[in-house]
């Protein structure tokens, strides 16, 4: 058997982490290959090596008998390799015709002939059998599926062999994906290779004929689809997990510190958005919530924080209902908050490490006195507070941003628990961190819930979650399944994740 | 340390570019003064001496200073919250046409108290003027960098109109207003010198600011909000608010910067009454760093080049508006050499974390 395209012991490393180890695995041409894996698992760092965006730094790969390194994607390109990522890559201003322009071969030097690249896009559409509209159709106008059969149109104009789907369906009304799906299935009809990265297991079953299972940048296995059942496959990619035994923690308070009821949020573009999502968490208790990005996350963040009313529904702190979302609304009711993106909404990366504490109201507030700020009174604080959490004094009147990612999430930590708030929202505490600040922070979670903070804990990384909570939802598709208390079944888990179940 | 050295230590740290461009700077008009048949060292020598060499000189630097780093204190304000006012000349321009309205008539009030309220009416005039542009950013997402540019045509052209109308002068000579009343004229510092007051106004003003953005409560949420909005508005912070309150007292400086000129220094106004101080508020602004402090030195520095160039022109043939190639090469090259590093970063980079999957 030959295969069309050969990864043998493909390593890349990102700083401290180690994306893909060790990955070896065959696709053939005239299949559909799905790669599955939690967020993490390393799943767009290999796709992104097979379409030349990184270099490996060691293994091979065998592309149609030839050892290929390339040295970018217009290089994996012109070899006839597309890939379609995840965000569009389209320019809204410019029509269909220019967009695709931007991908061919360059005709003339001087000279855009408009009609030249309109017929070239129709033909190219005609083969692929994609309906785009016509080709001087500004992007803008265009639909979400449409959008995206252009991105394919693209990826394929060099004359495509290998066409990679980064999450395609993430974005697609089910009626869109069913068109991809057919779309993909005659491409394997013309002996082409596809390779689709998910993380949803229906998808998997219903278009797929191998699949490739990954979790923390391994190839667990290659499989028949009709080989595993979805259960099998769910447990397969969340495996390997232990969930720490849930000792010497002490049962939650009765008193419910946060309860959310119904709450649902309408996204614009995307289809996640919240539907219905209800949950309390007492006093006291690791409420951890589960999933795959995008499902619901940053909806969930942005209600309890404050930035984005919910469309309907009430998030009651202790005895009192939030009636009005704003951010400092959810500050005085006692949420505060550790955001997904530290450097984007946690930080004021040019300001000291010392101003950097005083983004929380609270400590703004302690430490000024008719409108000014009492600068001494803060470093005295400050200075006693980064004792507890390793922060180097001497780094406190420097710029945040030259300290390391580490540093700069233990300042946010002993900054939002400082004032003790009653509810703390986590999202993904602790993401790109190396292990000695992921044990600070996860500590620091941990004593907060032990001095009676409530905390809600949403992280996609999947050992977090289960090691720090008391309780386990689950976020697929803006919907909360779950609680699950420990001890947690995995595979039950992974179809919840997967929206199987 | 106190909270005052934060802005000074980063200061010197930024002063060695600012002087590689003053030495750039002067050395490319060296070579035009040199091309154009002049001698450079004659040229910057009766410049110096001009701002320098005797009281009348260095009084004038304090008369050019003047308006300079009020308006230069208004864009450091607004910069730094975030908000783009290119408008300062038509706010300052409002600031003197209130100056001028109002000055016509007796003054009713004892004359110092007199003069005080009309400098208030003549800074509520700039922060109206600025705060159209800040409403337009708010209500109706209006980009203030468009709205302020037009702002100031139309006060140009709201001043042409009046000087040649309404407010012309009763003599009906010339596009200008009557002089205003002698109560509110601006006592000067020394006799017989021009330098008045409104300086040691101005330098108030700088301090007032400096407290205001360093050790105020506003000030630190005016300048998180400008520096990433973002995580200010998830601190709680009402951006939008603190966006429009900078605007308004960016506006207010600049208009204060025109009421005084009228007050002090042209008693009237007229068409082409600003040479564009407004908008070497930027380059000023720029050169200092936006800190209070650092503006203060760049507007001195910047009146000390206006101060010195008729002198340079009288003595040593050398056309006066080199000065202005002088600033503008000044800022070509700092911007050259440290891009845009002083400028708040609204968009910030994202760090680069490997790719999720």
């Amino acid at each position: 058997m030959t295969f069309l395209l050969s990864v043998r012991g493909v390593a890349k490393r990102f700083g401290a982490v180690q994306a893909l180890s060790g990955v070896t695995l065959d696709f053939r041409a005239g299949e559909i290959h799905a790669v599955l894996g939690e967020n993490g698992a390393g799943k767009s760092t290999l796709m992104n090596i097979l379409s030349g965006l990184y270099r490996p730094d060691a293994g091979t790969i065998v592309f149609d008998g030839q050892p290929i390194s390339w040295r970018s994607p217009r290089a994996a390109r012109a070899a006839g390799i597309g890939m379609v990522h995840q965000h569009f890559t389209l320019i809204d201003t410019l029509t269909v015709a220019e967009n695709v322009a931007l991908s061919l071969p360059r005709g003339s030097r001087w000279r855009f002939d408009a009609a030249v690249y309109g017929r070239a896009t129709q033909e190219l559409a005609r083969q692929l059998g994609l309906s785009i509209g016509p080709p001087q159709l500004r992007v803008a106008e265009l639909p979400v599926g449409a959008r995206q059969r252009l991105e394919i149109l693209k990826a394929w104009a060099h004359g495509g062999r290998l066409l990679i789907l980064d999450e395609p369906t993430a974005i697609l009304t089910p009626q869109e994906a069913q068109q991809l799906f057919a779309m993909l299935r005659a491409l394997r009809a013309q002996g082409q290779l596809v390779i689709f990265i998910t993380h949803k297991l229906r998808e998997v079953s219903a278009v797929a004929d191998r699949v490739t299972i990954m979790r923390r940048g391994q190839v667990v296995g290659t499989y028949q689809v009709g080989e595993l059942t979805t259960g099998d496959m769910a447990e397969r990619m969340v495996g390997g997990v232990v969930p720490a035994a849930p000792a010497e923690r002490r049962a939650p308070d009765e008193a419910v510190a946060l309860r959310v009821t119904g709450v649902t949020v309408r996204h614009a573009q995307r289809m996640a958005g919240l539907d219905d999502v209800s949950f309390a968490v007492h006093q006291g208790e690791i409420f951890g919530i589960a999933g795959v990005d995008g499902n619901g996350q940053r909806e969930l963040f942005e209600v309890l924080v404050g930035l984005v009313p919910p469309a309907s529904g009430s998030v009651i702190v202790g005895e009192v209902p939030i009636t009005v979302f704003t951010a400092s609304a959810a500050l005085a009711a006692g949420i505060g908050h550790i955001p997904p993106d530290r450097r984007r909404e946690g930080l004021v990366l040019t300001m000291s490490v010392l101003d950097n504490f005083l983004l929380n109201r609270t400590i703004l507030n302690r430490f000024s006195r008719r409108g000014l700020l009492r600068r001494a009174a803060l470093r005295r604080f400050v200075m006693e507070l980064a004792q507890g959490y390793a922060i180097r004094l001497a780094d406190l009147q420097l710029p945040i941003r030259v300290l390391s990612g580490g540093n700069q999430q233990r300042v946010i930590v002993a900054r939002e628990l400082a004032e003790h708030p009653a509810v703390l929202v986590a999202v993904n505490p602790t993401r790109g961190l190396d292990i000695i600040a992921t044990a600070l922070v996860a500590g620091a979670l941990r004593e907060a819930a032990r001095q009676g903070c409530a905390v809600v804990l949403i992280s996609t990384d999947l050992d977090e979650v289960l090691e720090l909570s008391d309780r386990v939802g689950v976020l697929s598709h803006g919907r909360l399944s779950g609680p699950l208390s420990p001890p947690i079944d995995l595979g039950r888990l992974g179809l919840l994740m997967a929206g199987a179940a | 340390m106190s909270a005052v050295q934060i802005p000074v230590r980063q200061f010197g740290a930024q002063l060695l570019p600012r002087l590689i461009a003053l030495c750039g700077a002067l050395a490319v008009s060296a070579v035009i003064i040199a091309v154009s048949g002049g001698s450079p060292i004659l040229a910057f020598r009766a410049m110096l001496e001009g701002a320098f060499g005797s009281v009348d000189g260095l009084s004038e630097v304090g008369v050019k200073m003047c308006p300079l780093l009020l308006t230069g204190l208004a864009i450091a304000i607004a910069f730094q919250a975030g908000v783009w006012n290119i408008g300062a000349e038509g706010q300052l321009l409002m600031g003197a046409l209130a100056m001028a309205a109002l000055g016509r008539r007796a003054g009713v009030l004892p004359g110092a108290i007199d003069l005080g309220v009309v400098l208030v009416v003549a800074a509520g005039a700039g922060a109206l003027w600025a705060g159209i542009a800040g409403a337009l950013k708010l209500w109706r997402n209006v980009n203030e960098v468009i709205s302020t540019i037009m702002l100031n045509f139309i006060a140009l052209g709201l001043v042409s109109y009046l000087v040649q109308g309404p407010l012309m002068e009763a003599a009906a000579r010339y596009p200008q207003t009557d002089a205003i009343d002698l109560a509110l004229w601006m006592p000067r510092l020394l006799p017989l010198h021009r330098v008045h007051c409104g300086l040691i106004v101005a330098l108030i003003a700088a301090v007032g600011v400096h407290v205001l953005l360093y050790r105020a409560v506003i000030g630190y949420e005016l300048r998180a909000a400008g520096l990433n909005p973002h995580a200010a508005r998830l601190a709680g912070i009402a951006v939008e608010r603190r966006l429009l309150f900078a605007m308004l007292l960016s506006g207010a400086l600049a208009g204060l910067a025109g009421g005084i000129e009228v007050s002090a220094v042209t008693h009237r106004l007229y068409e082409h009454f600003s040479p564009g101080w407004g908008f070497t508020a930027i380059a000023v602004g720029l050169l200092g760093q936006l800190s209070p402090l650092g503006v203060v030195l760049a507007a001195f520095f910047f009146g000390a080049l206006d101060a010195g160039s008729n002198a340079m022109q009288r003595v040593a043939g050398v056309s006066s508006v080199l000065v202005s190639i002088i600033q503008a090469t000044v800022i070509v090259f700092l911007v050259a050499l440290e891009r845009s590093r002083w400028l708040p970063e609204p968009h910030l980079a994202r760090e680069e974390e490997p790719a999720e999957t």
